[in-house]
């Protein structure tokens, strides 16, 4: 018997021992390259509100965005992390990071009026070139400042709003607009890094699409962190009115240094009434970023909310899209994937409140871990006691691709109405043999089968994308792994 | 009786009360705005003074208990006595090990079981509302009525061990069940759990499955009602190579009840070839239900796989068109549900003790003539009866 169970022990162990998928890191390549920072306006490290009023005083904003943002520095001061979930952030020193940083020059309507060296920067990532075919705007900032901004006529004829927050709060029609909406989504009060946020925003976009009007092709902002040691905090704000629709994307990048950087942005959606707002993310932030993003949609009555995120880069995370559906028979789909490579810790996933009766949410997400990166898919959905015939569904699947690393997954449910149907599902499991003996049988190397099913994989999230996002994306995974595969 | 020492101390009195915060805590925490992490509870505290605290073997120190170590140390302050129960190896043990406290009596028991190589044993938790040959408790001040099992297992190489837990407390009173687990090579461990209200019912359960092929099945019943409340966190280990985990937890949710179940399936970095499986159906019948689950699978090991399923909500309106043409109302429907979840719970009662708690909620729920339906169809005491 015991010889028996030798045996038995023996073959698991050959099994055990198998050749594991090998996935080589992101080619950085693309993303890593620096410019220098000669003759930029850099403040001191740190977080005083003498800081605060400067960026405010630089900016020449009203009152009342001073005052917020003194209040916020007392919030954040006064705020502790909570001390018993999310990743470490002990790596992180404000004491260490400016929170502005700004290249000298004034915002431009065309690349050639870029500086030489960022416009360069921009041409590597491949911005102008997307602009040219196939977007309907872009914004485009570099540390602290949108250095580039401009929108097709056709799009701004329909009354098609695509500014910088900065230049709202100065057009007298705008002003207004944004002193309603600014901060109501997302408060200062939300978490200590919200309210870090709102004392030294900068840079961003305001977004303004008018009832009934769609826009054919997306808007795109760029932001690409240059300086080391720096943070990026800026602010998104979009405001799509009843009937109208708009697809936004966000992209981001930066290069590697070894000291830390910080992006601590805000986006905050409303989609009211019978509109629809698609929001994608391709983040690809350099392995010494705290990427501490807060992002918070409400959706009207009719209305449906869209999210495609991808996260691959930085060294931390925290990183939940939340959904508030606020209105009757509105729908939020999700879509995400993650992929944490070494030194990575990336805690991600997302929030959907249901308020609304008849409401309808989807959460399909993927995450991929390997050479000891840690993934965490967080997530919660809290159904409402007015949220009647509520429906919503959770998928989360996670990919171990080494036994190195690490995936939890903490998905929590608060359902508070007798008549909602909430369902989820997580799976978390490496590549079957079975399915690589199944792919090899009918022609494929184990290599291409290992390939095949990892891009299978990640394929619900990159379809989502517009073509060359979806290439972006495959850039990040596919294309490493198949010259890789050991 | 041959291998079981009551190492007892005397009773006293309630005296006081003690707030025990983050009891229930789930490994992984998440958002402290969602209420959900964990449980804090107010329990009645003996004076104690004088007394010697008669402990369980040291063995049992390092088998951790799913309330946590607060609530640990709470019962074994607080234990009448603390009892533990060999089977030798080998060893077929007929006649269940039977826990039974009261919380009208404020009794808390401190158990541990060892079960020998290829041992089987059945254990059986039966915590109700019936006084008994106890004295009323009479309360502490802040404190409801309060009863406590703690109940640590540790199931040697190749042992077969089976606990049934049945609990269902009396309004205004709660129970704290807090189990630890320990199973080693080939062990084989399945619990059913029947959380059947009345009060406060709360409950953890945390199982270390160190040996290769160790194996945990774990189903829980539910029913809440009224403003009762039921608080679960149920944790289980894989430690060692090829170990399975398969939990099922179903319930019925009325009027204002609320709950909160977190289930962590946790693959620890070596346990190649280890499979945790978890699922969850919960029927909500009331508007004002509060619902909370937080299933958490945490994964430090690629040749693993780990699977989560949850469906929460009421009776669908396909469902009940069916049964309405077999004659049958929402209410008539739903109250099967309910009807269905007590009878399971009398019928898998291994023992008068268990059974009578089954019977008394099922009394409370269904009303006389349906309990008494469901004792008469057993017959006198019931097959299993000890």
């Amino acid at each position: 018997m015991s010889a028996e169970r030798s045996a038995a022990e023996a073959a698991s162990e050959q099994a055990q021992s198998r050749t594991r998928t090998q996935v080589a890191d992101v080619d950085r390549s693309l993303y890593d390259f620096t410019k220098s920072e000669e003759g930029y306006e850099r403040y001191d490290d740190g977080l005083t509100p003498d800081i605060v009023r400067s960026i405010s005083a630089k900016k020449d904003e009203p009152d009342w965005m001073l005052e917020m943002r003194l209040a916020a520095l007392e919030e954040y001061h006064r705020r502790p992390m909570a001390p018993n979930w999310g990743p470490s952030i002990a790596g992180l020193d404000l004491d260490h990071i400016s929170t502005y940083v700004s290249p000298k020059t004034k915002q431009a309507k065309s690349w050639d009026d870029v500086p030489e060296d960022i416009k360069d920067t921009f041409e590597r990532l491949g911005i102008p070139e997307a602009e040219r075919e196939s977007l309907a705007g872009v914004g485009a900032q570099y540390d602290s400042e949108i250095v580039y901004h401009n929108m097709r006529e056709d799009v701004a004829k329909q009354g098609v709003v695509y500014t910088t927050i900065e230049d709202a709060l100065h057009d007298p029609q705008w002003e207004p607009v944004v002193h309603q909406y600014f901060g109501t989504l997302i408060p200062p009060t939300d978490h200590k890094f919200a309210a870090l946020h709102y004392a030294v925003w900068s840079g961003g976009s305001f977004v303004y699409v008018p009832a009934g009007v769609t826009l054919d092709y997306p808007l795109q902002s760029y932001f690409r962190l240059n300086a080391a040691g720096a943070g990026q905090f800026e602010h998104t704000l979009i405001i799509v009115e009843p009937g109208a629709n708009l697809h936004f994307i966000e992209g981001c990048s930066a290069p590697k240094y070894y000291e830390a950087n910080l992006h601590a942005g805000a986006v905050e959606l409303f989609v009211k009434d019978g509109a629809r707002l698609r929001y994608s993310t391709i983040e690809n932030w350099s392995k010494n970023m705290y990427n501490l993003n807060t992002k918070r949609a409400t959706v009207g009555a009719d209305a449906k909310m869209e999210w495609v995120s991808g996260s691959f880069g930085s060294h931390v995370s925290y990183l939940y899209p939340t959904t508030i559906m606020a209105g009757d028979r509105s729908s939020c789909e999700f879509t995400g994937i993650t992929f944490a490579g070494a030194t990575q810790d990336l805690d991600t996933g997302c929030k959907v409140i249901m308020n609304g009766a008849d409401t309808t949410a989807s959460v399909d997400t993927k995450s991929i871990s390997k050479d000891g990166g840690v993934n965490t898919f967080r997530s919660s959905v809290v159904v409402g006691r007015h949220a009647d015939r509520a429906r919503c569904s959770v998928s989360c699947q996670s990919l171990m691709l080494d036994d190195i690393s690490r995936s939890d997954t903490i998905p929590a449910m608060d359902v508070r109405n007798a008549t909602a149907q909430v369902g989820h599902e997580a799976t978390i499991g490496r590549i079957s043999d079975d399915t690589i003996l199944y792919l090899m049988s009918r022609g494929c190397s184990e290599a291409e089968a290992r390939t095949l099913v990892v891009n299978g994989f990640a394929n619900p999230v990159s379809k989502e994308l517009p073509l060359e996002y979806a290439v972006e994306m495959n850039n990040l995974i596919k294309m490493e792994m198949e010259g890789a595969i050991g | 009786m041959a291998g079981e020492k009551n190492l007892a101390a005397a009773g006293a009195p309630a005296t006081g009360a003690l707030t025990l915060g983050r009891v229930n805590a789930a490994p992984a925490q998440t958002w402290n705005r969602l209420r959900t992490n964990d449980v804090t509870l107010t329990v009645p505290v003996r004076d104690r003074k004088g007394d010697v605290y008669f402990a369980l073997p040291r063995l049992f120190e390092g088998v951790a208990c799913g309330m946590g170590a607060d609530v640990t140390a709470w019962a074994e302050s607080q234990a009448a006595g603390a009892r533990y129960v060999e089977v030798p190896r080998g060893e077929r043990r007929a006649e269940p090990i039977v826990v039974s406290v009261s919380a009208a009596a404020g009794e808390v028991a401190d158990t541990g079981v060892m079960v020998r190589a290829g041992a089987e044993a059945t254990i059986v938790v039966a915590a109700g509302t019936t006084a008994g040959d106890s004295a009323p408790s009479e309360g502490a001040p802040d404190a409801a009525p309060t009863s406590g099992s703690l109940l640590r297992v540790i199931a040697e190489r190749g042992a077969r061990v089976r606990i049934v837990e049945v609990i269902g407390v009396g309004a205004g009173e709660q129970h704290l069940e807090s189990v630890g687990i320990r199973a080693e090579a080939d062990a084989r461990v399945e619990v059913s759990q029947y959380a059947l209200g009345g009060g406060t019912v709360t409950l953890g359960l945390s199982c270390d499955l160190t040996g290769d092929r160790a194996r945990i099945d774990l189903t829980q019943r539910y029913h809440a009602a009224g403003s009762e409340h039921l608080d679960v966190n149920e944790v289980v280990r894989h430690h060692g190579r090829g170990t399975r985990s398969e939990l099922a937890y179903s319930g019925v949710l009325e009027d204002a009840a609320a709950k909160s179940l977190r289930t962590t399936i946790d693959l620890v970095h070596g346990a190649r070839g280890a499979q945790g499986n978890e699922a969850e159906a919960v029927l909500v019948l009331g508007d004002d239900v509060t619902n909370k689950t937080l299933p958490v699978i945490l994964c430090d090991e690629d040749d693993v796989a780990g699977n989560h399923g949850a469906t929460i909500g009421s009776v669908s309106p396909e469902q009940l068109a069916f049964l309405a043409s077999r004659g049958l109302s929402r209410e008539d429907a739903e109250a099967l549900f309910v009807r269905a979840l007590f009878e399971d719970a009398i019928m898998a009662a291994p023992c008068d003790e268990a059974r009578a708690v089954a019977v008394a909620r099922a009394e409370a729920v269904l009303g006389p003539e349906v309990a008494h339906d469901f004792s008469d169809s057993l017959g006198e005491g019931g097959e299993d009866a000890c």
